[in-house]
């Protein structure tokens, strides 16, 4: 169910990124937007680094409240705050094994 | 007030259980939300941490290996003894002890649990029942830690955007046997130190110690 919610919240995500960058920016967790806006408005830093088309979603694991959801061209980071399921980091490849991944939007 | 006399051991320790457990819920929460606050990720609610992985596996890392102390212990003191400790059988004693001194089948009482009088497999069973029970108890905290640890180092992983580990390589991971062994020397000390330590010194009145005239080479006597 949570994986559901939490998967719902990352579609929803990489989706806005491509269509409305602003709605993007109302699913990323606080400190995440607070970071994303250092680099600018929101809205054109996303923009910026948004894949041509939206990707697929492939899975997606939950861990207490947090989740990982796996996209054919993306990993994105999710955390479940009161209001729903909030993206804590996005555009993330992996860096190696037991090595954290390597985020373009992130917090800190 | 009588009944609950006869019963303090058991009341007493539950009754610090339950605190212990309350302390423990605060505590373990406070630390769990000064961590997510600092990283600008969710706090929990009492419940919500109640029910998490990381209040699960904090607890089942130390049941299990309180069970497992026991058990080791139980199932040890059959055959090895220890000169001077009360904790241990006399000397002579080491094994499972005849049938006429276990009091099984026609050596049974008649106040003997029935299972004692039976003979046969119940016989048997009964004869191990308390090692077979704080085995499973053993084992089902144990499995309990690796489900809730696995959840709760998964979780942390996520957090640092990290992948999280499958079933196998949970197995195989420091976290699961850094929670496990460093529970299980500790409780392998508290026994060592209360077997030698229980030779040369005495508490008295208390059952696990030797009555305190008692010689140092006296074994298997308690107070």
């Amino acid at each position: 169910m949570e994986e559901g919610a939490a998967g719902d919240s990352a579609r929803r995500f990489v989706t806005a990124q491509v269509q409305d960058a602003a709605s993007a920016c109302a699913l990323l967790a606080p400190k995440t937007l607070q970071e994303v806006e250092a680099d600018g408005h929101c809205a054109a830093v996303l923009g910026d680094g948004a894949p041509a088309a939206v990707p697929r979603l492939e899975s997606v694991e939950v861990y207490g409240t947090n989740a990982i959801a796996r996209f054919d061209a993306d990993t994105v980071f999710l955390a479940r705050f009161r209001d729903g399921w909030r993206v804590t980091a996005a555009h993330c490849r992996p860096d190696g094994p037991q090595r954290p991944y390597q985020c373009e939007i992130q917090a800190g | 007030m009588r009944r609950l006399r006869e019963h303090g051991l058991a009341v007493s320790f539950t009754a610090l259980l339950v605190g212990a457990l309350v302390g423990e819920a605060f505590a373990g929460r406070a630390d769990y939300n000064d961590q997510a606050a600092d990283a600008g990720l969710p706090v929990l609610g009492m419940l919500q941490y109640l029910t998490s992985a990381h209040f699960a596996a904090d607890v089942a890392e130390n049941w299990q290996s309180e069970y497992l102390q026991f058990t080791v212990f139980i199932l040890l003191t059959v055959w090895l003894v220890q000169r001077g400790s009360p904790e241990s059988k006399p000397l002579d004693k080491a094994g499972a002890e005849s049938d006429e001194e276990q009091k099984v089948g026609p050596h049974a009482t008649r106040d003997s649990p029935a299972w004692a009088r039976l003979g046969g497999w119940r016989t048997r069973v009964y004869s191990h029942s308390l090692g077979l029970v704080m085995t499973l108890f053993f084992l089902g905290s144990w499995l309990a830690q690796f489900v809730a640890g696995r959840a709760a180092y998964n979780a942390d992983q996520l957090k640092d955007l990290q992948a999280p580990l499958g079933w196998g390589e949970y197995a195989l991971a420091p976290d699961f046997w850094n929670r496990t062994l460093q529970n299980w020397q500790s409780e392998f000390l508290a026994v060592a130190s209360m077997v030698v330590l229980s030779i040369y010194l005495r508490e008295r009145g208390s059952p696990e110690s030797k009555p305190v005239g008692e010689p140092h080479d006296s074994t298997g006597v308690e107070g």
